[in-house]
């Protein structure tokens, strides 16, 4: 079959590559519909992630056919339409039962990667470096799941394609870090980032209740989505003062909660990014921390600050002075899509939660490195570019 | 981007854990090697003792404690090998989930001679060590 593969720093290739077969009794083999890109494959791109060889097959966020169960499968059935959790869980450890699922124990077969890096091993994660497990990802024209029973969701018949894509990480990544801030009710909600997750954060602090959503980006094409599709207020955070603004907008108060959906890459300008970029190209640092500094220093005193935005490692100059004085309470984490995704199915299927706009560029699978310069370079509006194994979809590219 | 690069990358994988299980042996302190399983001690003592615990006894000693508060039990494997850590955490998946989750014989590209060379001690270094 055709895979799009990692071959180096921001090099990647469609090579022919054997299909997968089962190699679990819980495992299915699903024949993928569409595959999106994510934020956070740049960081597999970009070199960030360690762990990663030639010939990984990348991906991670996709719908498609069951096509073949293990005989310990008891709830998939081959022909199901199916949107797959991009964090693999095992369902019956600890962690799974409490519904953490990013933490699983039982998922993640490299564990001692991320013992030495951070003290302990979290999920497998499809398509995300050997640290992660070293499964083989979803940019293929087929995929094998490990414990299908817990991490592929039959779609609803309503729910097209191109929203349950988006149910695999984008939506529950971004509903996740509105939950665990506790967002209700008369909440003002500020959230950077205007990517998939971002934007979907937005979606469900407002379905949660929150009263008003900020939205801080530079891409006007971005920013317009986030108040066209989200509802949000928008800040261009190139134009205007992003601190001053927001104590603006909120009475001096600050923000109740801050999502920051950005990550380790953020961009920015002033000697701060300068600082953190080069020190981050001479890894003295592993990752740039202008986001989550300010994400700290809006949020009024007593809030939350929920990082969905991928870290892996240190950041410089983080002020824990702002998290002890302001009593501010930190979280964050891996997604825990399956504890959300069948909520999510059901509020698109209600027509109460879309995604699909935030697929600009559908591909064919043999365009999908053209569709990684789009979407890593930000060019031609592209939000997500979602790859079509097997209908040869024309390149929006063109 | 150029050959070279390439394998940097792949061997910078093997460097870091290799580099960390170096480090692990000069200051070796741990003694045993314990991970906590959802199933009570109940299940996995006496005549309930699961095989695969039986068998990773005939190597080791084996202790096993309750969790407190209804967190399962702790199994505590001596001497601390990486060997035992492998058999422990097979056995812990083992019994929470019914199988042991493999990822060798995955679906990949084309590896460099490099990748193909140090992938399968890397991976052999991340089950092992911690
Ligand atoms: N926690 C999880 O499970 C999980 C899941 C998916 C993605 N993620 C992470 O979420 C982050 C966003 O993912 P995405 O797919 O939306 O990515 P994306 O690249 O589409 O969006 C990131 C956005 O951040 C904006 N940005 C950069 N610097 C900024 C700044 N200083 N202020 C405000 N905005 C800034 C960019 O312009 C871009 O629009 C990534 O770090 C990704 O790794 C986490
Ligand atoms: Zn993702
Ligand atoms: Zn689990």
């Amino acid at each position: 079959m055709r895979a799009l593969c990692w071959t180096g720093v921001n090099d990647v290739k469609v090579e022919k590559v054997p299909d997968p077969g089962l190699l679990n009794r819980q495992d299915a083999i699903v024949k993928v519909t569409a595959s999106s890109v994510c934020g956070s494959d740049l960081h597999l791109l970009d070199g960030y992630v360690p762990a990663m060889a030639a010939g990984d097959v990348l991906g991670h966020e996709f719908i498609g056919e069951v096509v073949e169960v293990g005989p310990d499968v008891s709830r998939r059935r081959v022909g199901e339409r199916v949107v797959v959790c991009s964090i693999i869980g095992c369902g019956r450890c600890r962690y799974c039962r409490q519904g953490t699922w990013s933490l699983c124990d039982n998922t993640n077969p490299n564990p001692a990667f991320l013992e030495t890096a951070i003290g302990h091993a979290g999920a497998g994660i499809f398509g995300y470096s050997h640290a992660m497990g070293g499964f083989a990802g979803s940019h293929a024209e087929y995929v094998r799941v490990p414990y299908a029973d817990h991490n592929a969701f039959p779609v609803p018949e309503n729910v097209s394609d191109e929203d349950a894509v988006f149910a695999s990480d984008a939506v529950p990544t971004g509903w996740m870090g509105a939950d665990i801030a506790n967002v209700g009710p008369g909440d003002v909600v500020a959230v950077w980032g205007c990517g998939g997750v971002g934007q979907m954060a937005m979606k469900a602090a407002y379905l949660m209740g929150a009263e008003r959503v900020i939205a801080i980006d530079r891409f006007p094409e971005r920013l317009s989505m986030a108040r066209e599709k989200a509802g949000a207020e928008i800040l261009d955070y190139e134009k205007t003062d992003v601190l001053d603004a927001l104590k603006e907008m909120t009475g001096g108060r600050g923000p109740d909660v801050c999502i920051e959906a950005v990550g380790m890459e953020s961009h920015g300008k002033g000697p701060q990014y300068a600082y953190d970029r080069a020190k981050q190209g001479l890894r003295l640092q592993t990752d740039r921390g202008l986001t989550l500094r300010q994400a700290i220093m809006a949020c009024r005193k007593g809030g939350v600050v929920s990082v969905l935005g991928v870290y892996l490692g240190w950041v410089d100059k983080f002020p824990m002075g702002a998290v002890v004085n302001k009593s501010l309470t930190l979280r964050s984490g891996q997604q825990h899509g399956q504890r959300y995704i069948p909520r999510l199915l059901e509020l698109m299927s209600q027509g109460r939660l879309e995604a699909r706009h935030l697929l600009t560029h559908p591909m064919s699978l043999d365009d999908a490195p053209k569709g990684y310069d789009l979407f890593k370079n930000k060019k031609k509006g592209c939000v997500r570019a979602v790859f079509y194994p097997f209908n040869g979809h024309k390149s929006a590219a063109a | 981007m150029g050959a070279k690069v390439k394998l940097a990358v792949a061997a910078v994988a093997v460097g870091g854990v290799a580099a960390a299980v170096r480090r692990r042996r000069v200051a070796k302190t741990r003694e045993w090697v314990v991970m906590t399983v959802l199933r009570e001690p109940r299940e996995l003592t006496g005549d309930a003792r699961p095989d695969a615990l039986a068998r990773l006894a005939e190597h080791h000693e084996v202790r096993v404690t309750a969790a407190p508060g209804g967190r399962g039990s702790e199994i505590a494997v001596r001497p601390a090998t990486g060997q035992a850590r492998e058999s422990l955490r097979a056995v812990k998946q083992l019994l929470e989930t019914g199988e042991v989750l493999r990822v060798e014989g995955q679906t990949e590209g084309r590896r460099t001679a490099v990748g193909r060379a140090v992938l399968p001690a890397a991976k052999r270094l991340a089950r092992r060590s911690a």
